[in-house]
């Protein structure tokens, strides 16, 4: 009986810490992503990867994989 | 006292019976469980690569929104395709030369060319261009594997790497007309985007484009200037190309989001 209530109270521990580790981590890079809308600004990089998206790379190629 | 040593001999003989029976059960247990795994393995690295894929696939189909776009990536997979045909009747070739049978090869060959020339065929400019291009690259993807296997098959991985060597430089010369082309296409869409962010900004540096153009300035140094550009201007106009660019970039992705669900929904309606 004992040993029964430990297992579930290991196991309700382990599930927490997952979920509060995911939640924290998920959030850090969502947060991460966000640019600063409030006051107006513009990351370089932001625009630079915005401009980005507007061309296409002379280099670029489409992948079937290899034949042999 | 005889009788209690031969008792104590039956009781070893069942021990030791019981002791092999559970670890030929437990050795059974843990080799089908390997092999689940295996399987597993197997299955999640081939959902991995068809999720890579179709990322791939959604990224390409972002520009297609225009013709010309459309018409680039149309030429970009015939190359990709007509690279491995070629390769494939090299391949074909040596493998005649060491008597192997390459009537299967040629088989898949065949639909690789009827696979081609339906690419050939395809309007850039008509509606369904795009489900044309999803459709031809998932065909193009798997008869490219149907080949592999079946020349892994037959040779060893020295053989291989042998044939991989002698066909890799030949083909690159073959195609290299249909490479300048597309890079030409690449040029004038990147000019026509130019133009849209020139408006935008709401001055235009024709010379700047026509050296693109002619192959004088590189696209990395085009997007420099206009980051420049961008820069010199106060944080409002700033914020508000940035956010003009963002918005027609956002369009781009959900409309090829929407289109690779859409597809997924019909694949699947087709299934039932």
């Amino acid at each position: 009986m004992n040993k029964k209530i430990v297992s579930i109270v290991f196991l309700l521990i382990v599930m927490v810490s997952i979920t509060i580790t995911y939640v924290y981590f998920n959030q850090k890079e969502a947060d991460e992503k966000k640019y600063d809308d409030s006051g107006k600004t513009v990351n370089d990089q932001d625009l630079a990867n915005e401009i980005d998206d507007m061309f296409i790379e002379e280099d670029d190629e489409i992948e079937i994989g290899e034949i042999v | 006292m005889k009788k209690g040593d031969e008792n104590m001999k039956k009781i070893v003989v069942v021990l030791v019976l019981l002791m092999m029976l559970i670890s030929i059960t437990s050795t059974t247990l843990a080799d089908e469980e390997a092999g689940e795994d295996d399987q597993q393995d197997q299955v999640d690295e081939t959902q991995d690569q068809e999720e890579v894929v179709e990322q791939e696939t959604q990224e390409e189909i972002k520009v297609m929104n225009t013709s010309l776009g459309a018409e680039i990536r149309l030429l970009q997979l015939k190359k990709a395709l007509l690279k491995n045909i070629l390769k494939g009747e090299m391949a074909a070739e040596v493998l005649k030369g060491l008597e192997f049978d390459k009537s299967g090869l040629e088989e898949i060959l065949g639909r690789m060319m009827d696979l081609l020339k339906d690419i050939n065929e395809t309007n850039a400019s008509s509606n369904d261009s795009v489900q044309k291009f999803v459709e031809f690259k998932k065909e193009a993807i798997n008869l490219t594997k149907e080949f592999r296997e079946t020349v892994r098959s037959l040779l060893d991985e020295e053989q291989l790497n042998e044939l991989r060597e002698r066909i890799r430089q030949m083909v690159c010369e073959q195609v290299e007309g249909l490479d300048k082309y597309i890079r030409n296409r690449i040029r004038q869409f990147n000019r026509n985007q130019l133009y849209r962010l020139y408006g935008l900004i709401g001055e235009a540096n024709n010379s700047f484009i026509e050296e693109y153009l002619n192959g004088n300035i590189t696209l990395g140094m085009v997007k420099l200037q206009l980051c420049k550009m961008i820069n010199q201007m106060n944080r409002e106009r700033r914020y508000e190309i940035f956010s003009e660019l963002k918005e027609e970039n956002i369009k781009k992705k959900i409309n090829a989001e929407a289109f690779i669900d859409q597809m997924h929904g019909k694949g699947k309606g087709k299934g039932k």
